[in-house]
């Protein structure tokens, strides 16, 4: 069933290459993905820690690599977001004048991708998976993109390969320290070798260093961020709703799944840098996107800041942190799949994205500006919508890490600033949806239509699950939270 | 008495002059000149080193000899492809001027 | 035994928005059909609720981390918020009836009905929360609905304006609330109110963290109920529809403020320092606002200044560890504020739209019913008995004069000014003569209108007394002195009455010019300056250093290196052949250096 998910897209994509009609061949393979996820969601028994739905083929005995995959609550949940993003991100795709085959087969390799790390518990596939990812982003963005294309994509794949790199150090590195019959690529073996202690002190702090810096230049940690911007801008809405909404989010996944377990000496060695950095996330680069005056660039930036709160959900690594964590990783890629998909079809229909010519733009697009307005205030954190409930559990989760009376530590401190980060994304939205949508409209919009009624599904399908995970977040922290239970105290010191 | 080492600085001699002249001389049968030059006076360290290392039955170490004939021989034949080589070059590029033959630059 | 009683109060409004965001939007009457419906059932289920006594629901989960973190759904079912159920469902009904005349001709109502019901929904939540942060998720929602509808005409710069500045506002008020509750859940270990309020005193040990964490609760008041110094934004929510102010701003957003600060009135009484903050920032407020409301021309601007006094003075009791003055004061507000606004809500409509009080004059004969109900809503405002607001006012002061004389001194001077303004205003839109043609023209509302109008006067003039209020609140009790203090109250209302009925009479433009009043003490300006100086300079200076040092410099930095170093190294490939045998037999050499003689 895991594999179908994985494989669905990645044979989706030969198949259109191959000639078959491909917006079709999407659409059907995306809701195929979907369903078989929700099936699987249904069918996932709760409560257990280990892994489920496990096949396995091996490859060579003798280094322990095999083909396996498998789902427990971190990865389920993190599969759900992908299988939605891709639906909507293949259904948000509208003409496409060029290799249009090639469009939808880049879309798809991106999603298989995406998904099979997610899915992957041997770590060789867990890599290349998300490397399989990696060059149809740089063909999405120099090719069908918009405004400085070339250098946003030759920027983001290089960077993003360096970090790539870095990664891949870290990891060879991880599975060097193991003492050598413990040596596996299977994570549940690395994990179980692990929690009997069997990495040195010496060694976590420099694997997780190295995975931080790996896995945080994939997640667009601070100071490592500005490819991000730039090429969400210029990317074509379909991509950078998959990027932004579900490649990121892999950055985040690696952090828990093989950092945190594996490597608990390094987080708590590490734990403070991680936090000023995460800061620098939060507070300037929230200050930079309120200095942007158009709409792609402040999208862009906000994306970069959420991922702040993340970060201190992962660097607090108490079970109601990490829980938080993922619940926001989720809701911030369907809000930021939302809200880039709405502003792609802004800027197809309008030409521009520049706060100073848009303007009073809900008078002609209501259902636009409705949707827009829920992706605005989920990502600024209103309850009723996931974000909410993944960033209260990071701030409580956080909060208490370090704690004394009457002391402040460092994590209070963070606590705080994040909290005051929310005021500062709350500065930028709001302003971006007034410039945009509110006030005096110039007589350019008068002709404008509103959102293609065949839009309506996806941007429900976006609304509705955040809506619902709003409202009852505890079906998601209820999957989620056995994960972490093995491995990380419920109240850290 | 002329010594193993006096034998050897005119070896070295001969090596130096024959990579000045592939370094600094312009017309490649020149340069192929020179190149046997630096064979030969290898050829020459060689053969002293014969004469001078005296094996236990106070004969000389014939191997140092054989590896001498294996450099004749095999100097003829370089110099037979060189010059073909050389032919080859003359007849496309009209010239033998070793500045002339730069196209494989950056 | 578990009702579902409660759950049906809250969760009817709820659904009544979902369903008319997602289906109804085009068809405007089944809207505001909708709508009534539901807060109608709202109301006759709090009605049935208040009768019962001893009445739970069941609680529902929202996050459960065994061992760590939970936050329960969960109702308070005590006096107080029974009664306050009713106030908030009852005012809130009147509103909606009056909308569907006030908005009838609005292209935009069926999106108004639907926040107006998720604006009930969150309103009775902040009512029946039982929990730190089941009251901040209302309380957020209270925000953002109230930011749909101040910007409910989006399309005018100055409502976009304005819901954007409530918004903020409001959310850096939320955040100091956050840190609040996070440092009390830190210290006690829970978010529940019932079981914080027996750990409080256990923390009696450390007095500056209690009295950090009570500030910062209290700062979630002040910026949702506009308290100085996050009261900008209230003054400007007067862009919304005239019910929303009366809503918002009269009746039941701001009080369930001051209902919150009751509610969690365990954490801010555990710290002396923290209730005379409280009290004195409720002082401050109340004479500043009252100031700034002597010198404005637009009536929903002196109503909205003369809630921000009357607010004031509700804070001012709370931290003078009074919690029934300010629930009373509170109680009687409702009445007579919501009158007020509908009142001048009634008057702007029947003027087309005008609210600058110079253009009306005369109207006490053109709209009788809403020139009596409006004098009976004034009078309460300004104390004058046997009105509601008397007793209330009165029993603040009293507890004023009690505990501290300066804050006495500063109330009962703001009583005077309260009495000022306000009948500066009777006096101006009401006697006299009409001063425009649309005042001249103008005629009473209908039924649909002045009907509420009507009920409201009758419970302004009545609710002050004990006979009525004392069903729903328990009443402050009586002091000492008991003449003396309202004689002075008395008094302070005759000589401001005085003074407004002796300088306005018979004007046709203001004969008084503070300008520093009239510009209200400069704060949107200082308060501009201050972000324009710290956030945006910051912002401009960040994303400088973002694109050129970051970017430009680092980044792009090393790709031009790579290349850079690229081509240097390039020129080693020059193509002749001897500096290729030179380089060559340099290599050899090194080779045979480093093999024979190292």
């Amino acid at each position: 069933m895991v594999l179908f998910i994985i494989f669905c897209p990645i044979i989706a994509a030969i198949l259109i290459m191959a000639g078959a009609p491909a917006r079709k061949t999407a659409l059907g393979a995306s809701l195929l993905a979907f369903a078989a996820t929700l099936f699987l969601f249904v069918s996932f028994h709760q409560g257990r820690n280990d892994f489920q739905h496990v096949t396995s083929f091996t490859i060579s005995p003798q280094w322990r690599l095999s083909f396996t995959t498998g789902i427990d609550g971190l990865s389920l949940v993190m599969v759900l977001l992908g299988t939605i993003v891709t639906l909507a991100a293949v259904w948000f795709t509208g003409a496409i004048e060029k290799y249009e085959n090639a469009f939808y087969a880049c879309l798809l390799f991106i999603s298989g991708g995406a998904i099979g790390a997610f899915a992957s518990i041997d770590l060789f596939f867990f890599y290349a998976f998300h490397e399989l990812a990696l060059i149809p982003t740089f063909l999405l963005i120099g090719i069908w993109g918009t405004g400085n294309r070339v250098a946003a994509a030759w920027k983001i794949t290089i960077y993003l390969a360096i970090g790539s790199f870095i990664l891949l150090l870290g990891l060879i590195l991880l599975y060097q320290s193991f003492p050598a019959d413990a040596r596996s690529f299977d994570i549940r073996a690395l994990t179980a070798a692990a929690a009997l202690g069997q990495i040195s002190a010496d060694a976590q702090h420099h694997v997780y260093l190295l995975l931080l810096i790996g896995f945080g230049i994939l997640i667009s940690l601070f100071p490592f961020h500005t490819w991000a911007p730039e090429a969400y801008a210029s990317a074509p809405a379909p991509a950078a709703m998959l990027h932004a909404g579900v490649l990121k989010k892999f950055g985040l996944y690696g952090l828990l799944r093989l950092a945190i377990p594996l490597l608990p000496e390094g987080v708590h060695h590490w734990g403070t840098l991680l936090v000023v950095l995460l800061l620098g996330n939060i507070i300037y680069v929230g200050l930079v996107t309120i200095a942007q005056k158009r709409l792609d660039w402040t999208l862009g930036y906000s994306s970069v800041m959420h991922m702040g709160y993340i970060f201190l959900g992962v660097a607090s690594a108490t079970i109601l942190s990490t829980t938080g964590a993922v619940v926001l990783a989720f809701a911030h890629g369907l809000s930021i799949a939302l809200l880039f998909g709405l502003a792609g079809e802004l800027r197809q229909r309008t030409g521009t994205l520049v706060f100073d010519e848009l303007g009073g733009l809900a008078k002609v697009m209501p259902f636009a500006s409705l949707a827009f307005g829920f992706g605005v205030f989920a990502a600024i954190g209103l309850p009723g919508l996931a974000n909410f409930a993944g960033e209260i559990m990071i701030f409580f989760g956080a909060f208490k890490n370090g704690w004394e009376m009457d002391r402040f530590h460092i994590f209070q401190i963070a606590t705080v600033l994040a909290l005051w980060g929310v005021v500062i994304s709350t500065v930028y939205m709001l302003r971006a949806y007034r410039k945009t949508f509110m006030g005096a409209m110039s007589d350019r919009w008068k002709g404008l239509i509103d959102l293609r009624p065949v839009l309506r599904v996806p941007v429900a399908l976006l609304i509705g699950a955040l809506l619902c995970y709003g409202f009852f977040p505890q079906s998601l922290v209820r999957i989620v939270t056995p994960a972490f239970r093995t491995y990380l105290a419920a109240n850290k010191r | 008495m002329i010594t193993l080492g006096d034998y050897l600085i005119v070896s070295g001699i001969l090596f130096v002059i024959g990579f000045a002249g592939v370094l600094l001389r312009r017309n490649l049968i020149i340069i192929l000149m020179a190149l046997e030059l630096m064979l030969n006076a290898a050829n020459l360290s060689l053969v002293a080193f014969s004469r001078f290392r005296v094996g236990p039955a106070g004969l000389p170490d014939y191997n140092v000899q054989v590896f001498v004939f294996f450099i004749i021989t095999v100097a003829a034949a370089e110099v037979a492809v060189g010059l073909a080589i050389i032919v080859a070059l003359y007849r496309t590029r009209q010239t033998t001027d070793v500045n002339d033959i730069s196209s494989l630059k950056f | 035994m578990n009702s579902i009683l409660p759950w049906i109060i809250l969760l009817t409004p709820l659904s009544s928005a979902v369903v008319i965001t997602f289906f109804t939007l085009r068809w405007k009457a089944v809207s505001s059909f909708i709508s009534i419906a539901a807060v109608l059932v709202s109301f006759t289920c709090s009605c049935l609720i208040f009768t019962q006594s001893g009445i739970t629901a069941a609680e529902f989960n929202w996050i459960d981390i065994a061992g760590a973190f939970k936050v329960p759904l969960g109702f308070t079912l005590d006096q107080l918020s029974k009664t306050m159920l009713v106030l908030v469902s009852g005012v809130g009904a009147t509103i909606h009836i009056y909308s569907l005349g006030y908005m009838r001709n609005d292209e935009g109502k069926s999106r108004y009905f639907a926040a107006l019901s998720l604006f009930m929904f969150a309103m009775l939540g902040i009512v029946v929360a039982n929990n730190f942060v089941m009251l901040f998720i209302f309380w957020e929602l209270v925000g953002f609905t109230s930011y749909v509808l101040i910007g409910h005409w989006f399309y005018r710069d100055a409502a976009a304006a304005a819901a954007n500045k409530a918004f903020i506002t409001t959310r850096i008020g939320d955040f100091g609330f956050m840190i609040g509750i996070l440092m009390i859940w830190m210290a006690t270990g829970s978010i529940v109110f019932s079981e914080v309020a027996p750990r409080m005193p256990g923390l009696a040990g450390h007095p500056a963290f209690v009295t950090i964490a009570a500030l910062l609760v209290f700062c979630g008041a002040v910026g949702k109920s506009a308290q100085f110094p996050l009261h900008v934004w209230l003054p400007d929510a007067m862009e919304g529809p005239t019910p929303i102010s009366a809503f918002i701003h009269a009746a039941t957003m701001v009080a369930a403020v001051v209902y919150m600060l009751v509610r969690v009135a365990f954490v801010i009484q555990a710290s002396q320092t923290a209730l005379l903050v409280v009290a004195w920032i409720g002082t401050i407020t109340a004479a500043m606002a009252a100031l700034i409301a002597t010198q404005q021309n637009d009536i929903k601007r002196i109503l909205a200044y003369s809630t921000l006094s009357q607010l004031g003075y509700m804070v001012m009791a709370v931290g003078l560890a009074s919690n029934d003055a300010a629930m009373f004061h509170l109680f009687t507000h409702a009445f007579f504020k919501a009158l007020l606004f509908l009142g001048a809500g009634s008057i702007i409509v029947m003027l087309h739209h005008e609210q600058n009080i110079w253009k009306m004059g005369g109207l006490a004969r053109k709209l009788p019913i809403t020139f009596i109900t409006f004098t009976i809503g004034a009078l309460a405002l300004i104390g004058c008995p046997p009105f509601s607001g008397f007793f209330s006012k009165d029993a603040i002061l009293a507890l004023a004069y009690e505990r501290n004389t300066p804050i006495f001194i500063v109330g009962l001077l703001t009583a005077l000014l309260t009495a000022f303004y306000v009948v500066r205003l009777l006096v101006i839109v009401f006697f006299g003569d009409t001063r425009s043609d649309v005042a001249r023209q103008s005629k009473e509302s209908p039924l649909v209108m002045t009907g509420p109008l009507i009920v409201l006067a009758i419970l302004a003039a009545l609710g002050g007394f004990g006979f009525f209020a004392r069903n729903f609140l328990t009443l402050p009790t009586e002091t000492g002195g008991v003449l003396f203090v309202p004689a002075l109250a008395f008094g302070a209302v005759i000589v401001g009455s005085g003074l407004a009925i002796a300088i306005y009479r018979n004007r046709t433009g203001d004969p008084i010019d503070v300008e520093i009043l009239r510009h209200k003490f400069y704060f949107d300006e200082f308060y501009a300056w201050l972000i324009n100086w710290t956030q945006e300079l910051l912002a401009r200076v960040s994303a400088f250093f973002d694109r050129w040092i970051i970017d430009t410099a680092a980044v792009d930095g090393s790709s031009r290196g790579t290349w850079g170093i690229g081509a240097l190294l390039r020129l080693i490939q020059i193509g002749n052949l001897q500096a290729y045998a030179f380089l060559f037999g340099l290599g050899v050499v090194a080779i045979i250096y480093f093999a024979v003689f190292r």
